[in-house]
């Protein structure tokens, strides 16, 4: 393809800032994202009401909750994984009103997993600003057995649940919060091109 | 198209399609012009050349029947190739209205549909379905009423909901497709939907026909032709079964090339639909072996030339590259060098 071609589905990401007036703020981060947490807090601190949920995760090459306490200097709610994160944005979901903003920072499957529960509650996702950190890693959606493996650092890689070498596209859905992924090599089995890791 | 005896055939498997004399020659060859580059190409569909693929708003030809069944066969395979987003409900009642009153209009030898208020009657001879039900009341038929209805009717149906001055593909059937997934596209906006077409973006084709169709009327709908290649007269070269036919593309010789390789050209038209405001697209596709296309030498001769001019981003795109070549040098005899007329028609 030549210069100048891009995939307009590709989502673009920002950097955190606080949107004002508001009726109240919750910010969402895991793992990396703890230093988008951070970033928002040097701006100009708003007056309405703010929440801040975090968790640690293992994939993450740096951790937040230690700094996120000493610097967060209220509602901050720490999480002990992904799941009781996103159970934990569900409820708080319940009771929030229009006119509350939403941020997100981490990696792309952290993301996208907030953004189904956003979702679900009827925030658009072009509503909820977004902080891409850490990882370029991606969830990856196989079109052939619709499996989505998480975190995917190379150009080319083996599904985790039918093991077809599986191209990574930059097409992005959304619904489903992953790229799309398609057999590399189905019109020459075996022919599989250079293996590279894009996705640090 | 005066009365076809469907034909019984296949689009998989032994590959039994094939084109009668009359269907070759109402076959909607696309290229007007020795070249070919995207362009947003839309005309009002209304009735023109009787006989032709224009003279319905749904065009129901030999094929009928066998398409049918062969949607049938997707859809037992992968379900997933149909969609419908919870609040498209109204749009799936626009469908069953429009297909209904629209075949029953135009081929009342094979569709009669009769209604007293929203008690509908709906009798489809070709497939032997006799449907008594409540218009708007999704419990007395026996699936939801877009499924229902698209599996009647050839080619694919997008239904793009409009909001936000966009259009989202929140429903469709999707079994005959030229490479895109309706299970993966299903909620995107018109343009994050079209996002990996090459070349189109950059001359602003989706702007333009994104505003054009954000003023699509009721009852005014349009048209356009779009086209690709596919190796075996195959509907469902889906993403999802590229596995399965993607080997196809590296089998084509120089001896096979005239039964194996095929033209293919969807025929896109647009509705507007009046309860739920959403747009129907459908995107209906006729395939034809480049044995059956040399039958007329003027589309022999262009196909050659618009195939050796293609811009490379669309050849890689509509993945021709690995038999568009042989296709080209397999035409060359007929190529005669003449000047040839502007216009799509055969001679």
């Amino acid at each position: 393809m030549q210069r100048g071609y891009w995939i307009r589905s590709k989502p673009l990401y920002d950097s955190l800032v606080w949107q004002t007036p508001a009726v109240a703020h919750l910010v969402i981060a895991g793992g990396e994202g703890g230093i988008a947490v951070l970033k928002l807090f040097q701006q100009m601190y708003p007056k309405d009401p703010i929440q801040v949920l975090y968790t640690d995760l293992a994939t993450a090459n740096k951790n937040y909750s230690d700094i996120l306490q000493q610097i967060v200097p209220e509602e901050l709610e720490l999480c002990d994984s992904e799941e009781s994160l996103l159970n934990n944005l569900e409820q708080r979901l319940k009771d929030c009103t229009m006119g509350t903003h939403f941020y997100v920072a981490g990696s792309e499957a952290f993301m996208w997993h907030v953004l189904q529960k956003t979702r679900a509650a009827g925030v658009q996702d072009v509503d909820v600003q977004k902080e891409l950190c850490g990882t370029l890693a991606r969830p990856v959606y196989c079109v052939h057995c619709k499996t989505i493996t998480r975190d995917v650092h190379h150009n080319v890689f083996p599904c985790s649940n039918c093991g077809r070498h599986l191209f990574v596209r930059d097409h992005f859905s959304r619904r489903l919060g992953a790229y799309m992924g398609v057999m590399v090599d189905a019109e020459e089995p075996g022919n599989i091109p250079q293996i590279e890791e894009v996705y640090p | 198209m005066n009365t076809p005896a469907f034909k019984k055939e296949t689009f998989r498997d032994d590959y039994t399609f094939r084109n009668s004399p009359e269907a070759i020659r109402r076959f909607p060859f696309p290229f007007a012009e020795d070249e070919y580059m995207y362009s947003v190409n839309i005309e009002q569909h209304v009735s023109t050349n009787p006989g032709s693929v224009f003279e319905h708003a749904i065009d129901i030809d030999e094929h009928y029947i066998a398409e049918c069944e062969d949607r049938r066969l997707t859809l037992e395979r992968d379900p997933t190739r149909y969609i419908a987003l919870p609040h498209m409900m109204d749009a799936q009642w626009d469908m069953v209205e429009l297909i209904m009153e629209s075949l029953s209009a135009d081929y009342p030898q094979w569709f009669e549909l009769t209604k007293n208020g929203d008690q509908w009657h709906w009798v489809n001879k070709p497939l032997e379905i006799d449907q008594t039900f409540t218009f708007g009341d999704t419990s007395t038929l026996p699936m939801e009423p877009f499924e229902y209805i698209s599996r009647q009717v050839q080619g694919d149906w997008i239904i793009m909901d409009h909001r936000d001055d966009d259009l989202f593909a929140d429903m469709g059937m999707v079994t005959s497709q030229a490479d895109w997934s309706i299970a993966f596209d299903a909620g995107m906006s018109f343009k994050e939907w079209h996002g990996p077409v090459p070349q189109a973006n950059e001359i602003g084709i989706f702007d333009r026909a994104l505003k054009y169709l954000l003023h699509l009327q009721y009852g005014s709908p349009v048209r356009r032709l779009n086209w690709t290649m596919t190796v075996n007269p195959r509907l469902d070269t889906s993403p999802e079964e590229f596995p399965l036919w993607g080997p196809d593309n590296a089998s084509v010789t120089p001896e096979n090339v005239g039964e194996k390789v095929h033209l293919r050209v969807e025929l896109q038209a647009l509705f507007r639909l009046p309860r739920s405001n959403a747009i129907a697209f459908s995107v209906r596709g006729y395939l034809i072996s480049l044995d059956e296309l040399v039958t007329y030498p003027k589309w022999a001769k262009r196909l050659r030339r618009v195939l050796t001019n293609l811009h490379p981003d669309l050849s890689e795109y509509k993945g021709l590259d690995l038999y568009r070549q042989t296709v080209i040098d397999w035409l060359e005899p007929l190529e005669d060098g003449a000047e040839l007329s502007l216009g799509t028609q055969p001679e």
